[in-house]
């Protein structure tokens, strides 16, 4: 939640996360550069960089994109998702270093523009060894520079969370470049299989988890009841299957909303943080507000805006509470407006909490 | 706190207990994966040949300067100053990506001359990186007629060759490795800037072979062989000793890409 913007908001997690990522990142590149310069003396320096910063950058890219699904699937991963970001810009400082050292090492210092040589290479003929792979690294260093540079908060406010979130998708776009790069380049020189199936290996991965964690998305979505009543409100879910202080997610008219219970009310707010698009419904109602499960962004359960002085909004929908029964109307409020939450009758209340 | 009911938040002080747990087991199997990763993908890599740039190095050479197919120096080899006498081929390229200027190697050609430059060296092929403006020429033209006979193409018929065009400065030393896909880029912009295009032969038993890369009328073929850099090719042309240079002499667009 931010009113003010600091470069970053530090705290004991983020230390913490940090602290963990420069060891992995640091302890990669100093294996892969010490094997290499004792199994290979001769390797020129810069080669070496090259491969250590690629690879590096490559691993940690599959690391970033298990985060997302692997949260979908156990919310036990969270933390690992709260700082993500940092891992984002320390993938794309990576990539960059590999892309400037192959720069200056391949392509400057002959009589071609160094950047237009990158696209300068061989033409497709058919030949898998000489399908030019560096344009692919090219534009998929465009693609993380770009989310690099906007993934502080800032930009995403001042973006909006929708164009943001789109930007932020392409790194999908960026991960297909990069298998193609790497295909059609290192596991064309290289000659151990190992090379190919940790590749292949790390593409099942991504696929599998994000496939796995579709499904479970697209259940939910399934269940989608469009039927409204009389009165234009949907027969939403029983009370009873609303924890306390919790929600749960239901989809109307193709949207997802988070039924929320508290203090002997009922309320319902989009399901979609207005951080990052995080599901609110699977947060908590903590201190009075709405908890995002993602980085504890909140919001008031009634009216959807964040409690003063923070500005955060999301729509809200209207509630009734009927025979133990939620109905929620599937139109929803401009963000922030107040819908008046369903109150639980007095015996409900004591019925469940007996 | 049952553990189910747990709930993180990334500003809070402290994760809750059991989620922290699990996060501190995930990173050190990720710290693990870092660990195991960075020496398995060191260990797989291709094996990479000797060869050598003596970079910051500047030596003194002196032989005489041929252009032809591709500018290099022929230099007396120690212990042969009886006639005839033997030399040594050093192909001679510029800095950075480009090859010799073919202009002055053919106002100097047949002349004996000094020059400046670092050794680049692979198994028997020898190349010289000229400082700039250090060559000049030197001596009398006596020497040519020990030269001549040394330098006289003999043909070994014709022969279908399968290999990798590399840049033979790169190969040869600069870069190591100087070869296949990921260098081709590299490749591309030396041989595009002049520098000698070479057939690079492995053979299962014995070392590697380098073929100078010319026309059938023995030019230089750096512009018409860009296309097919650092991919598995085959040659069919006639191959020529010249000195110790092995030169094939083919029509590049009779190459096949393998």
């Amino acid at each position: 939640m931010g009113v003010e913007y600091t470069s970053v908001q530090w705290n004991r997690q983020k230390r913490f996360y940090d602290f963990a990522l420069a060891g992995g990142v640091g302890a990669f590149l100093l294996l892969f550069g010490v094997i290499s310069k004792l199994l290979f003396p001769l390797i020129t320096d810069e080669i070496l960089l090259i491969r250590a910063f690629g690879a590096a950058a490559f691993v940690l890219l599959h690391v970033i994109l298990c985060i997302g699904p692997l949260c979908r699937l156990n919310r036990r991963f969270l933390p690992l998702l709260y700082n993500r970001r940092h891992a984002g810009v320390t993938m794309a400082f990576l990539s960059l270093v590999h892309a400037v050292l192959v720069i200056i090492t391949y392509h400057a210092g002959g009589d071609t523009n160094p950047i237009l040589s990158i696209f300068k290479g061989s033409p497709l003929v058919g030949s898998v060894a000489g399908v030019p792979f560096q344009p692919f690294g090219f534009i998929a260093l465009v693609i993380l520079m770009l989310m690099a540079a906007t993934s502080h908060d800032f930009w995403l406010a001042n973006l909006s969370a929708p164009v943001w979130k789109s930007l932020h998708m392409l790194v999908y776009a960026a991960y297909g470049l990069l298998v193609l790069h790497v295909t059609f380049g290192v596991l064309q020189a290289e000659v151990s299989p190992i090379y190919v199936a940790i590749t292949a290996l790390g593409l099942v991965i991504v696929l599998g988890l994000h496939l796995t964690a579709a499904f479970k998305e697209v259940a939910l979505d399934r269940s989608c009841n469009d039927t409204p009543g009389n009165d234009g409100f949907v027969d939403a879910c029983a009370l009873a299957d609303i924890p306390e202080k919790r929600a749960r997610i239901i989809c109307l008219s193709g949207e997802r909303v988070a039924i929320f219970k508290y203090d002997g009310k009922v309320s319902a707010v989009s399901n979609v943080c207005q951080h990052q698009n995080g599901p609110l419904g699977e947060g908590r109602i903590l201190d009075g507000c709405i908890t995002c499960p993602w980085h504890g962004y909140q919001y008031l359960p009634d009216t959807g805006a964040s409690p003063p002085p923070f500005v955060e909004k999301v729509p809200t929908f209207n509630v009734r509470v009927k025979r133990g029964r939620v109905f929620v109307h599937p139109k929803p409020n401009p963000p922030g407006t107040r819908a008046e939450p369903g109150v639980i009758p007095v015996e409900k209340i004591e019925l469940q909490t007996a | 706190m049952n553990p189910k009911e747990e709930f993180y938040i990334g500003w809070q002080s402290k994760a809750p207990p059991g989620i922290g747990s699990q996060v501190r087991q995930t990173v050190v199997l990720l710290l693990a994966l870092a660990i195991v990763l960075g020496i398995l993908l060191g260990v797989a890599q291709r094996t990479i040949g000797v060869s050598v740039f003596e970079w910051g190095k500047v030596k003194s050479f002196s032989g005489i300067l041929k252009s032809q197919p591709y500018p290099h120096l022929l230099v007396t080899r120690p212990g042969a100053k009886a006639a005839p006498a033997t030399f040594s081929s050093y192909y001679l390229v510029k800095p950075f990506k480009f090859g010799f200027d073919a202009d002055a190697a053919s106002r100097l050609d047949g002349q004996k001359v000094k020059l400046k430059g670092t050794l680049i060296y692979r198994a028997n092929q020898t190349m010289i990186e000229v400082v700039d403006g250090s060559i000049e020429p030197i001596g009398s033209p006596e020497e040519l007629p020990h030269a001549t006979p040394a330098v006289q193409p003999v043909s070994l018929g014709q022969r279908t060759l399968v290999g990798e065009i590399v840049d033979s400065k790169c190969y040869l030393g600069v870069m190591n490795p100087g070869q296949l896909t990921t260098h081709r880029a590299c490749a591309i912009r030396c041989i595009s800037g002049g520098i000698p295009p070479v057939l690079l032969v492995r053979q299962t038993n014995g070392p590697a072979l380098y073929f100078l890369l010319v026309s059938r009328d023995g030019s230089p073929v750096n512009k018409q062989v860009l296309d097919i850099i650092a991919e598995p090719v085959e040659i069919t042309g006639e191959v020529e000793r010249q000195g110790e240079l092995l030169i094939l002499r083919a029509d590049p667009s009779t190459y096949r890409r393998l």
